[in-house]
């Protein structure tokens, strides 16, 4: 059962493609959506060797265990839920403790591999897990009973973009 | 001979040995040389580097330092959002969020407004209570507000500043950004702010600052309360305890900023000596008088923002920035229309009368100064002779008051609710005998201020209460009477600012039917001819805001004053 005397936290987490490699956005909040912390990564461009010897994992591996896990192990607030709008991030629940769902709005054909935690309703978009980490269901329900249920769970990633906009228009990102 | 076989043994003997391979079951130990001719060209091509270079930088935010959550949770039992009249009607949600100001020079500072949720999220939800939704308008105003460490909101009256600081102020209490608080209004408003805190702040903790020079004190230097709410005379008369050490304010408002557009004035000189972050003044008449009243008030919102002797036409410039103003044109398009109308009136016999006699006596006297005449005289002539044009001295006569009840009768009838201003408590007193059929009450200089809440509380919920009589100083800023229908202006003030302040209690926010407002009016006499010289201002007073306006004075100056009467002789500086 989660703990309902502290506060709750969200963890948003996505990951940008651009020409210089991926970079990596990670935006704690509390559960109406007020920002807590903000976490940013450097730039990861994959070498050719990168890509052959990771093959098709290298995406899942890129997001979800190198940028994905760097973000959350590097924040100094811990989140009870962690939410993505990158499928491959959903590699990064292997790698932490905490559930981590994909939020589209979109109805893609969803694989076999991923298991529908809440469908899409007016503000909130639809919710999955991975089906290994099935187990997470009921802990990721609970935690989704106490959000606002005005909080839509895809708004914060685009706070994300504009505060990476922001940090690159300052240098933050080619550092490292 | 037959054949002779020998046989011989021959001993044939295999040995077979076994050698290991010394590449499969030995180390081949291999010398520094040896390797490193291995890892060179042709026997190894590089390929690119197999490590994964990443680092990650990261800010956390301030958080809140008062417990709210007891006063949400209460809030949360008590309250919903409501879909009254009040409330703009649900729509899908936009997003409407506080950006950076150009003034915020951090990346931490820059990144905590531009990660803020939007702010229609926010009052839709369960965590910020609202009593009802927020205009659009509002929430650009609160997204304007709350980056800022300098502003002005000067938006129309009417169009709820103080809801929209509140609102603002709360969220950056939320947000940790603000500790402690100081509301600075004038001394009417003190309980029209504690109000309008309960209602759209719940949760946040505050106090008024008043009492005795003991409560005063512990107000100041004690009280850990997160915001206090103190009036303009008590902040002048506690200069002394203003400038102590730990008096510090992360934030300070003034409500009614006009106050402070006299520069040299104590209460101006005290207000600005206190310690603050940021400045924010609220007013809708910014400039009241002339252009130096706006940077009168810069002075407290961001000294040096303005240079000495900025030319009134570069005032935009510099502060264009820090304004946010919209007039009710600009913001609701659904409000109900105000109707101004001059009720053009003649005098009564005796009223006549009694006015040409005293303002042929009182410019014989003003000749008679010569060169000792100076505006307080023609002053004094102007007020005779209005206060004629209300009651006739002799006979108590008055075409208003006929007027008034005409209209008064038809109003009553149909259940409706009307406020009537005058300059003045004596012909108010009057008017309350007069009307008192009708249901009225009074609210000016002469009522206790604890008697003022529960006479705006009958006015608005006892339905044989009609008429409230208000003078222009005392009922014309903050109050919200938006359930009356009808304005009178029973005499005219001098500075359209200040009439347009008195309106306004009624067309704001929240009205829901159309406003009449009726300005008497009576002609051939000096009423008339200051309304000429009023109507012509007001006619540049959308201008005063203008980006490349030149602001307009907007009360009468001593020209115009002496310009009302045919006075040869005037002091030279008025000439």
């Amino acid at each position: 059962m989660l703990q309902t005397s502290k506060p709750l936290h969200l963890g948003f987490l996505t990951v940008l493609h651009e020409s210089s490699g991926y970079l990596g956005g990670y935006l704690v909040t509390n559960t109406w959506g007020r920002p807590v912390e903000f976490r940013l990564t450097t730039t990861v461009q994959p070498n050719r060797v990168q890509q052959v010897l990771y093959g098709p994992t290298l995406l899942s591996f890129v997001q979800g265990e190198l940028i994905g896990k760097i973000l959350v192990e590097k924040s100094a607030t811990p989140v009870d839920l962690i939410v993505t709008e990158r499928l491959p991030v959903l590699e990064l629940r292997r790698h932490v403790s905490v559930p981590v769902v994909w939020a589209t709005r979109e109805q893609p054909p969803i694989p076999e591999s991923y298991c529908l935690v809440a469908a899409a309703e007016s503000l909130r978009p639809a919710l999955y897990l991975s089906s290994r980490q099935r187990d997470d269901l009921e802990r990721v329900r609970e935690v989704l009973a106490q959000v606002d249920e005005t909080f839509d769970l895809l708004e914060p990633f685009g706070r994300i973009r504009e505060a990476i906009a922001e940090a690159r228009k300052q240098g933050v990102t080619a550092r490292g | 001979m037959g054949d002779d076989i020998w046989v011989e043994n021959i001993d044939i003997q295999w040995s077979v040995e076994t050698l290991s391979l010394a590449a499969f079951d030995l180390r081949w130990p291999l010398s520094v040389r040896e390797a490193r001719l291995l890892q060179e060209a042709p026997w190894v091509r590089p390929g690119g580097r197999f490590h994964w270079g990443i680092s990650t930088e990261g800010w956390r935010f301030p958080t809140v330092t008062f417990d709210a959550r007891g006063a949400a949770d209460e809030a949360q039992a008590h309250k919903t959002v409501s879909d009254d009249a009040t409330a703009p009607p649900a729509r899908p949600l936009r997003r409407t969020r506080p950006m950076p100001a150009p003034e915020t020079v951090l990346l931490k500072d820059r990144l905590l407004y531009l990660l803020q949720p939007p702010l229609e999220n926010l009052f839709a939800g369960r965590q910020v209570r609202v009593p009802c939704r927020p205009f659009p308008y509002q929430l650009q105003g609160i997204a304007f507000l709350m980056p800022r460490h300098a502003a002005l909101l000067a938006d129309e009256m009417g169009l709820g500043k103080t809801v929209q600081t509140i609102l603002s102020l709360r969220l950056l209490f939320h947000a940790g950004l603000v500790h402690r608080a100081l509301i600075i209004c004038p001394k009417p408003l003190v309980l029209n702010w504690c109000r309008e805190l309960q209602s759209w702040a719940s949760d946040l903790p505050f106090e008024v600052i008043s009492g005795d020079t003991e409560a005063r004190r512990r107000g100041w230097l004690v009280s850990n309360c997160p915001l206090k709410v103190v009036n303009y005379e008590v902040v002048t008369r506690d200069a002394a305890l203003v400038e102590a050490d730990q008096v510090q304010f992360d934030i300070v408002i003034l409500d009614e900023a006009q106050r402070i557009k006299n520069r040299d004035s104590k209460t101006a000189q005290v207000v600005r000596s206190i310690r603050r972050s940021r400045s924010w003044a609220l007013t809708g008449t910014p400039i009241e008088n002339s252009p130096d009243d706006l940077v009168n008030i810069f002075a407290f919102i961001d000294p040096g923002r303005i240079p000495p002797d900025t030319p009134t036409k570069l005032l935009p410039r510099y502060t264009s920035d820090a304004i946010l103003r919209r007039t009710k044109d600009d913001v609701l398009d659904d409000m109900p229309p105000k109707i101004v109308k001059d009720a053009l009136l003649e005098l009564t016999h005796a009223q006549r009368d009694s006015y040409e006699m005293a303002e042929k006596e009182g410019v014989i006297r003003l000749n008679e100064l010569g060169d000792t005449i100076t505006v307080q005289h023609v002053f004094e002539l102007v007020m005779r002779l209005k206060q004629i044009c209300n009651f006739d001295p002799a006979t108590g006569e008055s075409a208003k008051l006929e007027r008034l009840v005409a209209d008064l009768e038809e109003i009553v009838a149909s259940g409706r609710k009307a406020i009537v201003f005058s300059q003045w408590i004596q012909p108010l007193e009057r008017l309350a005998r007069e009307l008192a059929a009708f249901g009225v009450v009074e609210f000016h200089g002469k009522i206790p201020s604890s008697e003022r809440p529960g006479i705006l509380e009958r006015f608005q919920n006892d339905p044989t209460i009609h008429v409230i009589l208000m003078s222009y100083g005392t009922g014309s800023v903050g109050l919200n009477l938006q359930f009356a229908n009808y304005v009178f202006l029973f005499d005219r003030w001098w500075n359209p600012a200040v009439e347009d302040q008195a309106i306004n209690r009624a067309h704001r926010i929240g009205q829901r039917e159309p406003v009449i407002v009726t300005r008497f009016v009576t002609q051939g006499t000096i009423e008339n001819r200051i309304a000429e010289v009023l109507d012509t201002k007001r006619q540049l007073f959308d201008e005063v805001l203008a980006q490349n306006g030149v602001p307009p004075r907007l009360g009468l100056n001593e020209e115009e004053i002496f310009g009302l009467f045919d006075i040869p002789n005037r002091p030279k500086r008025a000439a």
